[in-house]
C-alpha cells in the first residue's frame, strides 16, 4: 500500500474515531478533574457538596439519647420533615436526615448539621468513570479505551512536514512522555 | 439534521432510562435456603455460613465515598456493624440510603487476614500514594480519611489480635449483596 493511501486511511480513522470519542472523553475528563481533587482532599465527596452548621444543645440528663431527645433536636433545627432515623454511639448520637445528618456530642452538647446537595450530571459522570454499571459497560469502556489508543497513534501521523512527527510533533510527543515519567521518578 | 440528532438523543435517553430500572425493583425475595443473619449475631453466625446465601436487615450507617460500592449496616447503635459490598448486579449504593432501614440478600464472604496480608498492606500504606482499596474497612466515622499513622496503628492492632488468637489468620466477614430493598 502506498504511503499516500496509508495516510488517507490514518486520517479518516483519526477523524471518525475522534468524533465517536468526544462524548466519552468529555465525561471522563470532567469526572476525572472532580475525582482528582476528591483524591487530593479538595472535595469531601465526589458526588455531593456538603455544608455544615454548628449548634449547641443541652446534653440529656442521663447522658443517653432517646427518641424524644432526638426529636427535640430535629425540631429545634427545623428538620422535622427530613427526619429518617438515629443511631447512638459512645457519647454521641447521629441523626439521619433525608439530605444529611445531625451529629451531637452527648457530653459537651456540641452539635453539627451536615447538609448534602447532589452534584447532578457530575454524579452520573462519576458513576460511568468508576464503572459502577459493570456488565456491558466494562466492554463499552474498553472499546472506548482502545479508541483512545488508536486516536493517539493515528494522531502522530496526521500531519506531514516540519509540524509532523519528524519535526515539531516529535519534540512535543517526547515532552508528553517525559512529564509523566518524571512524576513517577520523583514520587515512587 | 437537527431533527435527526434530536430523535437519536431521545431514543438514547429512553434506552438509558429503561436499562436503569434494574436496581430500583430490588425486592429482596428470599428462598428457603437463604439464612437470616442479624447485625448483632453476624460474627458468631458467619463462620458456618461462608459462601452461603444470607439475608440481613439493618440501618445504613455509612456508604463508602469511593464509588459507593460498600456500605455498613448497624443495629441500634454503632458498636457492631456489618460490611456489605455491591455484587455484580448492583450498580452502587446511593448516599440517600444512609439512615434507611434495608434488607439485603446476598452471599456471605470471608476475607482472611494473615501475616502475609498484613505485610503487604503495611508496604502499601508506606508508599507515598495510598490505595483506598487496600486493607480492612471499618466503616467508622472518618475511616476513609485515615492517615499513614492511623493505618499503621490499625495494622499493629491486627497483628496483636492475630498473635493473641493463636490462629494463623483472622477473618473479616462481609456480605456481597445481590439485591436490597428499603424497609418502610
Amino acid at each position: 500500500m502506498q504511503v499516500k493511501t496509508l495516510r488517507r486511511w490514518n486520517n479518516a480513522l483519526h477523524r471518525d474515531i475522534g468524533y465517536l470519542c468526544v462524548g466519552m472523553t468529555l465525561i471522563y475528563a470532567i469526572s476525572g478533574i472532580v475525582l482528582n481533587h476528591f483524591k487530593s482532599g479538595d472535595f469531601i465527596h465526589p458526588d455531593y457538596s456538603k455544608s455544615y452548621k454548628e449548634f449547641k444543645v443541652t446534653p440529656p440528663a442521663n447522658g443517653k439519647a432517646d427518641q424524644a431527645y432526638v426529636m427535640s433536636i430535629v425540631e429545634k433545627e427545623g428538620e422535622k420533615n427530613n427526619y429518617k432515623s438515629f443511631i447512638t454511639g459512645e457519647n454521641y448520637v447521629q441523626i439521619f436526615l433525608k439530605n444529611g445528618s445531625v451529629y451531637v456530642d452527648l457530653a459537651s452538647g456540641d452539635g453539627q448539621v451536615e447538609k448534602k446537595s447532589t452534584r447532578y450530571i457530575i454524579k452520573e459522570f462519576n458513576l460511568l468513570h468508576y464503572n459502577n454499571i459493570k456488565r456491558f459497560y466494562t466492554w463499552f469502556s474498553d472499546l472506548y479505551a482502545i479508541g483512545l489508543i488508536i486516536l493517539a497513534i493515528t494522531g502522530l501521523f496526521v500531519l506531514r512536514g516540519r509540524n509532523g512527527i519528524i519535526g515539531r510533533g516529535a519534540w512535543l510527543t517526547v515532552v508528553g512522555i517525559i512529564l509523566p515519567a518524571l512524576f513517577l521518578l520523583f514520587y515512587m | 439534521m437537527t431533527k435527526k440528532i434530536f430523535c437519536i438523543f431521545i431514543f438514547s435517553a429512553l434506552i438509558v432510562s429503561a436499562c436503569n430500572t434494574g436496581n430500583k425493583n430490588n425486592g429482596a425475595k428470599t428462598t428457603a435456603d437463604t439464612v437470616k443473619v442479624t447485625v448483632l449475631t453476624f460474627e458468631k453466625q458467619a463462620d458456618t455460613l461462608v459462601n452461603k446465601p444470607v439475608f440481613i436487615e439493618g440501618t445504613v450507617l455509612h456508604i463508602c465515598k469511593h464509588g459507593g460500592e460498600r456500605l455498613f449496616l448497624a443495629g441500634g447503635n454503632d458498636s457492631i456493624t456489618v460490611e456489605v459490598t455491591a455484587g455484580p448486579k448492583i450498580t452502587r449504593f446511593e448516599e440517600s440510603m444512609i439512615g434507611s432501614r434495608i434488607r439485603i440478600t446476598g452471599v456471605l464472604k470471608e476475607e482472611r487476614i494473615d501475616a502475609k496480608y498484613l505485610n503487604e498492606w503495611e508496604a502499601e500504606v508506606k508508599k507515598p500514594q495510598e490505595n483506598h482499596n487496600v486493607g480492612v474497612h471499618t466503616g467508622t466515622k472518618g475511616h476513609e480519611d485515615q492517615g499513614v499513622k492511623e493505618k499503621l496503628e490499625q495494622i499493629a492492632a491486627l497483628r496483636d489480635e492475630l498473635r493473641k488468637s493463636g490462629k494463623d489468620h483472622l477473618s473479616n466477614f462481609s456480605i456481597e449483596a445481590g439485591k436490597f430493598v428499603e424497609i418502610k
